[in-house]
């Protein structure tokens, strides 16, 4: 017996989303067990959905730090591994050092930043995946897990918000 | 035969009210903004599709032309390094030459790319929309040919590799100390700053084209788009992502013009041993980058037929900016100028000399002209939203910015504090080539990449259409912006 049922439909209209999605929620189907896809950004919220918590600004701190350390290390320590005497010059002057240690923070942060939200997004991702490919031709994916219990009663508020292409997501290799 | 895929039949999209139907194949002409235009999200796709995917006859051969340069340029560089750098026109005292004039000039062009697309996108300005992915594209490969040069001008390129920071079996390091090695630092992080950024912006666009091309094109924008869905967590993880790069960037690409100034400015040498020559630097970066963006957009345009795209609004925005960017370069050649003609001594003086009245006087005044007859022309709408004019005035800029560095570089070098070091300089047909050949890659990288990426960001000018709505005022309707980034 089949005991949870998965279920994808489009949508033309972001406020009929945002609708089914509020009524959805009152029928008990938590937060998790939606996803919404779409080719546009919308603003956060605006499909009646909570903001996720992102560790992308912790992890591109961290990275800045580490560029720093790195950074530190080429242009204030390395000069005193093997130590040459210049013109009077100190082996480390401090300008110098700045611009190196700068220059590396700003490379780690970077790659940092980029690595981290591929980590985040959990990319590359190429297995199948439930997906449509009319996502980038403007609809709007409404991919749901539910109660099989629930079935008539989420068809009824689906439909009742126009939905298009109403059935089990096809998993398609992205 | 277009491997162009047609959105699937079942289910259509409601037409829209009022909405135009027009083949995706044509040229529509509308009377209102793009942002507000009735195209459907499939139809902007194919207007961006299309264009890649349809390449004439006249393409391939200005590919075959660019990639001769590019092959008699590589033979150049194979007899420089065959025979050693002195079949160059380097001398004493002209030790940088052609290869550090055009490295300067294509670190300036670079420079643009990144500002408009970083910059813009901070202050949310809508009209970068279309305009930020060539910006970008600009910078990573004006970058690539500046990269070029420091291998170029070693001569023995297989050396390169004293300058990666290890140590040798002594623990030596390279000499960070060293603003040689800035720039190699420098030019490294904004190199792949700038690829990322460009790369990042472009993932929701390339699972746009998996989804709508075949064949080799599909294998390939489907390994570029990562697994992209367009799930709600996605777009946010992007748009944070995105606003961390843009705030990043802004310091790299000052610091990277800043680091090739102070190779000059930090030697005693007259006319170079200057403070201001850093924001100097900037600037003039800025003014000859953003010329050059102007120059490309009006080229691509008429090249992929992109007229609905690239509007007037956009030109007559950027060409704003050059000319605002023009004015601070005025002003700061001139701040500089007066300091040395004032302090009068004895070398600079002679270069001055040289400069106004002398051999070198035919390029002073093309640089004088070339930099100032375009602020003149800008003012006017007509030149800032004609793209063919535009073009002329542009190009006459990056005219301009390139002989000011070529006498910042080989005109300063001729004169110095030992009067009996006194030298001149002449390129030679390896310099002439070699140079040639990154113009040549320049311009071929750009061309390719214009036929395999979609040029514009179509994300971002769907998520732009979102903003907008038409607002009855009086007797006026008027587009009003919403707030959603």
């Amino acid at each position: 017996m089949i005991d949870t049922i998965t279920w994808m439909g489009l949508f033309n209209e972001s406020t009929q989303v945002a609708a089914a999605i509020d009524e959805l929620h009152t029928l008990g189907i938590p937060e998790d067990k939606m996803e919404v896809m779409t080719g546009v950004p919308y603003p956060e919220g605006a499909l009646g959905r909570h903001r996720e918590w992102l560790s992308l600004p912790y992890i591109v701190l961290a990275g800045a730090g580490a560029g720093f350390l790195f950074g530190l290390f080429l242009s204030a320590i390395t000069p005193h591994l093997y130590r040459l005497d210049v013109g009077g010059h100190p082996p480390v002057g401090l300008p110098p050092a700045a611009v190196i240690t700068f220059v590396f923070t700003m490379m780690a942060t970077i790659v940092s930043t980029f690595l981290g939200v591929l980590w985040e997004m959990n990319f590359p991702h190429f297995g199948p995946t439930p997906y449509h490919k009319l996502v980038t031709d403007g609809f709007l994916v409404l991919l749901l897990e539910f109660p099989a219990a629930l079935e008539a009663e989420v068809r009824r508020i689906l439909e009742a918000h126009r939905v298009h292409h109403l059935g089990e997501p096809e998993r398609m290799p992205l | 035969m277009s491997d162009v895929r047609q959105p699937a039949a079942d289910p259509q999209p409601p037409p829209i009210e009022g909405a135009k139907v027009e083949s995706p194949n044509s040229v529509v002409e509308y009377s209102e903004r793009l942002l507000l235009a009735e195209r459907t999200d499939s139809e902007i796709n194919q207007a961006v599709l299309q264009p890649m995917i349809q390449t004439g006859r006249g393409f391939w051969i200005l590919v075959s032309i660019l990639g001769a340069i590019v092959a008699w340029g590589v033979y150049a560089w194979g007899y420089l390094v065959y025979w050693g750098i002195g079949v160059s026109g380097k001398n004493r005292p002209v030790y940088w030459t052609l290869f550090i004039t055009t490295f300067v000039f294509w670190i300036g062009i670079s420079h643009a790319g990144t500002m408009i697309s970083a910059v813009l996108r901070l202050l949310k300005a809508d009209w970068r929309r279309p305009i930020t992915r060539g910006a970008e594209a600009m910078t990573a490969f004006a970058l690539m040919m500046a990269g070029l040069y420091p291998l170029i001008h070693l001569g023995r390129v297989w050396k390169f590799y004293w300058m990666i920071p290890y140590p040798n079996n002594r623990f030596m390091w390279p000499n960070f100390q060293s603003p040689l090695m800035w720039d190699l630092v420098a030019i490294s992080t904004y190199l792949i700053g700038s690829t990322l950024y460009l790369y990042l912006a472009l993932i929701p666009d390339m699972a746009m084209a998996r989804d709508h091309t075949g064949s080799w094109r599909y294998i390939l924008y489907r390994a570029l788009a990562l697994g992209w869905r367009g799930t709600e967590g996605e777009w946010q993880k992007l748009h944070r992502a995105l606003s961390i790069f843009s705030v990043a960037i802004i310091p790299i690409f000052l610091s990277v013009h800043s680091i090739v100034s102070w190779d000059f400015a930090v030697t005693i040498q007259p006319r170079w041993h200057s403070t201001i020559f850093a924001p100097y630097f900037v600037v003039g970066a800025i003014y000859s980058g953003l010329s050059a963006l102007a120059s490309i957009l009006v080229l691509v345009r008429k090249g992929m037929r992109l007229q609905e795209f690239l509007r007037a609004e956009h030109f007559d925005s950027l060409g704003k900016l050059v000319l605002v960017a023009g004015l601070f370069w005025t002003y700061f050649w001139f701040a500089g100028f007066l300091v040395e003609w004032y302090g009068n001594e004895p070398v600079t003086r002679e270069l001055i000399h040289e400069e106004v009245a002398g051999r070198l006087a035919p390029l002073f005044y093309l640089q004088m002209g070339a930099n100032l007859i375009p602020l003149g022309l800008l003012i006017f709408k007509k030149v800032r939203t004609r793209p063919g004019m535009l073009l002329a005035t542009t190009l006459l800029v990056n005219v301009g910015m390139y002989t000011e560095r070529l006498l910042i570089v080989i005109g300063s070098l001729q004169r110095n504090h030992i009067p009996f070091n006194w030298g001149t300089y002449r390129p030679t047909w390896v310099e002439i080539s070699i140079v040639a050949m990154t113009f040549a890659g320049f311009a071929l990288l750009y061309t390719l990449f214009s036929r395999i990426v979609p040029y514009v960001p179509v994300w971002e000018i769907k998520e732009g259409r979102l903003r907008y709505t038409m607002r009855r005022i009086g007797r006026l309707l008027v587009p009003t912006a919403a707030e959603i980034e």
